[in-house]
């Protein structure tokens, strides 16, 4: 599945917007990603972060504008069950499935979608699982893990699906101090394996860490687009300075 | 015939030859049938249908689990009518007040089981008589006889529901009371099996039935029960078979049992059944009735096959119309949870409060009365009480169901869905891998509580009270009993 176009970028935004009726909720905005890039989008709540992140898997469709993921046009022709093998997503709440077992969770995807046998999903499933540090976990209910825990299972689902693109939605949101440490670890470590990574956050300093660029959003446009140390230091908007007073007052 | 002559141990030749004579012999017959008496036009393509209440013993009765074979005089007569006519014989079985509306609706052509002649059925029904009878009131061994039917004033008295008893006693309750004394309390029930029940247990003072009955039940019961008195009732002296008004029919239908009388066939059928056999009518021991708590007859009643079979019939009830329910509400739940609009929605929203909204018994009394007349295939054999019972409470609590279903469904969080399509799942896997599964373990306990609900309430007596019949006749006294 290698293109020869490897230069071209994984994702490309074009003029998107999104609308809930009258309201708009993502106006008209432009972003490339590139492969293996790690963008963190920050911005005050209700900016529109997660449903500019949910129109990249289209779990909210776009309504206006142009979407490309991977050299290909993302309308509503396309194949949704295609993309999102392709696009893989973790949720602020997880979103465990609470009847099935941590390990069926995570074959149920891979099994159903990808038609893998039992067997060979099962043997994906304990190597993600190992990866996110709970691999002795498996046999166990969500209900009977942690919320540190449950999300490394959500990342560990996610991954056996061995998309092309991860998209995070504020995944240490839910979490305690002491989870949070052991979740970005985990994200760091995935950062390091080059996974092309869209990630809304609210982790400051894992963002400076981690991201290649930073997307900036207010009231459902992009404002800026700026690397992390001139992000952190010398925002280019008032609107960014007042928001990085905001969050590093604490 | 051929079947059985291949029982036979002949060689092939032999059996081809018995085979052909077989052939002969029915054809000799069918050459009969061409001189036979014309066949009244009641017998429809070949087939004498009846309609029966099975709880008259040796009159038309069930004898063990088989309700659809009920035997007993009436049947062996219609039999013997069936077989003038070169007809074959169907019964229905159903509750005793279904009889006259069955006839009218032209499920049978003639109404056996047992009935009295009397002016007012002969206002919307003609009637032939075929056997002498007489009433009788019965107590428990020990009761001393009676002189008169005065001194049954202020005694309770039970009788078959939808039976012209209770009009008679009524009429001698109309003269004990102008005579200044209080009426006898009528109380019903809808079997005569558990008519005898209630004298057995001490519940009555006496039971109201016919002669022939009370033969059957003295042997059943040995000496437990005794005629009291047989007053002498105007109009109350003949069985007669009914049919719909139609004078040519009804001559027809006159000549043949009087040619019966006469070859001797209905005098044997009567030794055979009893039905004459008075012998064990008088004959009571001056015993004082004992007033100890009869285990027997409580244990026989909860053991009686119709009890049993009552048992049996609820809970099919219940579950094969839940399970239709269920199949039904989970489409239904799913459209109506759905954000979007749509003209089905507003029909299946119609749909499910219509059927809450309406009476149980009135989508009871539709599907039963009001359908047949709209669709002539439900007016067919195959269209029973229990299959209309088990539609009607299959669309009715389908209705319930949505409901059940509506709130487990929102009751799953809707992550579950954007979690299972952000993985690549398909409509149909999200909904039976994901939130089905959910959703089951919210609806379970609320439907089987309804579902114990529903067999306990509604259909223990619909059942029971019809128990010994075919199922659940609804425009009966069954559903008179569960609703009030
Ligand atoms: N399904 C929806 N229907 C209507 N409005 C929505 C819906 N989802 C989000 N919104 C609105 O869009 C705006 C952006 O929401 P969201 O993308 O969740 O913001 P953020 O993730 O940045 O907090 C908010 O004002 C929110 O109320
Ligand atoms: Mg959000």
């Amino acid at each position: 599945m290698q293109h020869e176009t490897t230069d071209l970028p994984m994702i490309s935004v074009r003029g998107m917007s999104k609308l809930f009726g009258e309201f708009v909720a993502l106006d008209r905005v432009d972003f490339d990603v590139s492969r293996g890039e790690k963008i963190v989008v920050l911005g005050p709540s209700g900016s529109g972060k997660s449903t500019l992140i949910r129109t990249l898997n289209r779990i909210e469709p776009h309504d206006i504008g142009t979407l490309t993921i991977n050299g290909k046009l993302i309308n509503e022709k396309t194949d949704p069950i295609q993309l999102r093998c392709m696009v893989g997503m973790v949720f602020q709440n997880y979103n465990l499935f609470p009847h099935l077992s941590v390990l069926e969770n995570c074959i149920l995807a891979p099994m159903r979608v990808k038609h893998m046998s039992r067997i060979e999903a099962t043997a994906l499933a304990r190597r993600y699982l190992e990866q996110v540090g709970i691999p002795d976990q498996a046999d166990k209910y969500p209900i009977q893990l942690s919320g540190g825990q449950q999300q490394r299972v959500a990342i560990a689902r996610a991954l056996c699906m061995q998309p092309q693109v991860m998209l995070f939605d504020e995944p240490t949101a839910a979490l305690d101090p002491e989870a949070i440490v052991g979740v970005v670890s985990i994200m760091d470590e995935l950062a390091e394996q080059g996974i092309t990574t869209v990630c809304v956050t609210h982790e400051m300093a894992f963002s400076r860490r981690i991201a290649d660029r930073i997307i900036f959003m207010d009231q459902g446009k992009i404002v800026e687009i700026t690397p992390p140390e001139t992000f952190f230091t010398t925002p280019k908007t008032d609107r960014a300075q007042n928001f990085l007073n905001q969050m590093l007052r604490y | 015939m051929i079947s059985f002559f291949s029982f036979l141990p002949l060689t092939r030749h032999f059996r081809l030859a018995a085979a052909l004579a077989g052939i002969l012999v029915a054809t000799a017959g069918l050459h009969g049938l061409a001189q036979a008496e014309p066949v009244p036009s009641f017998v429809q393509n070949g087939v004498l249908t009846i309609c029966t209440n099975p709880t008259l013993p040796p009159m038309t009765f069930v004898k063990g689990q088989d309700v659809s074979h009920p035997e007993g005089f009436d049947i062996d007569v219609a039999q013997a009518l069936a077989n003038r006519w070169q007809a074959r014989l169907s019964v229905i079985t159903m509750d005793f007040t279904g009889l006259f509306p069955s006839l009218s609706a032209q499920r049978c052509g003639l109404v056996m089981s047992g009935i009295i002649r009397t002016p007012a059925r002969e206002k919307s029904f003609d009637a032939v008589t075929y056997q002498d009878t007489a009433l009788v009131v019965v107590g428990r061994k020990g009761t001393p006889s009676l002189t008169s039917m005065d001194e049954l004033a202020g005694k309770s008295i039970a009788v078959e529901s939808g039976t012209s008893y209770i009009t008679r006693l009524g009429l001698i309750n109309d003269t004990l009371v102008a005579a200044g004394k209080p009426p006898m309390i009528i109380q019903q029930y809808p079997t005569e099996e558990q008519v005898v029940q209630q004298v057995l247990i001490g519940r009555v003072f006496a039971f109201v039935s016919q002669d022939v009955e009370l033969f059957f039940r003295m042997r059943q019961l040995g000496d437990k029960l005794h005629v009291l008195i047989t007053p002498d009732i105007p109009d109350y002296h003949h069985f007669a078979i009914y049919l719909r008004p139609n004078a040519a029919d009804q001559t027809q239908l006159q000549s043949a049992i009087s040619a019966l009388e006469t070859d001797g066939t209905l005098s044997a059928l009567r030794t055979k059944w009893s039905v004459t056999d008075q012998s064990t009518k008088n004959g009571a021991a001056n015993v004082s009735a004992s007033s100890m708590f009869d285990w027997n007859a409580f244990f026989s009643a909860l053991t009686s096959t119709a009890f049993l079979h009552g048992a049996l019939i609820t809970l099919s009830v219940a579950l094969i119309s839940h399970i239709i329910a269920i199949t039904i509400s989970v489409p239904i739940a799913i459209v109506l949870n759905s954000p979007q609009k749509s003209v089905l929605k507003i029909v299946l929203e119609g749909y499910v409060s219509l059927f809450r909204a309406a009476p149980t018994l009135l989508q009871l009394l539709f599907i039963w009365n009001a359908v047949p007349q709209f669709f002539p295939i439900f007016r067919e054999q195959w269209f029973t009480p229990f299959l209309a019972t088990i539609l009607a409470l299959s669309v009715n609590e389908s209705a319930y169901q949505v409901e059940i279903n509506r709130a487990a469904l929102s009751a799953v969080d809707p992550g579950q869905e954007l979690g299972a399509s952000a993985l690549g799942l398909s409509r149909r896997d999200i909904y039976w891998r994901v939130i089905f599964p959910q959703a089951f373990r919210i609806a379970l306990p609320p439907t089987i509580k309804r579902i114990y609900q529903f067999a306990k309430n509604y259909l223990s007596c619909v059942c029971y009270f019809t128990a010994g019949t075919s199922g659940c006749d609804t425009d009966t006294g069954c559903t008179h009993f569960c609703f009030y």
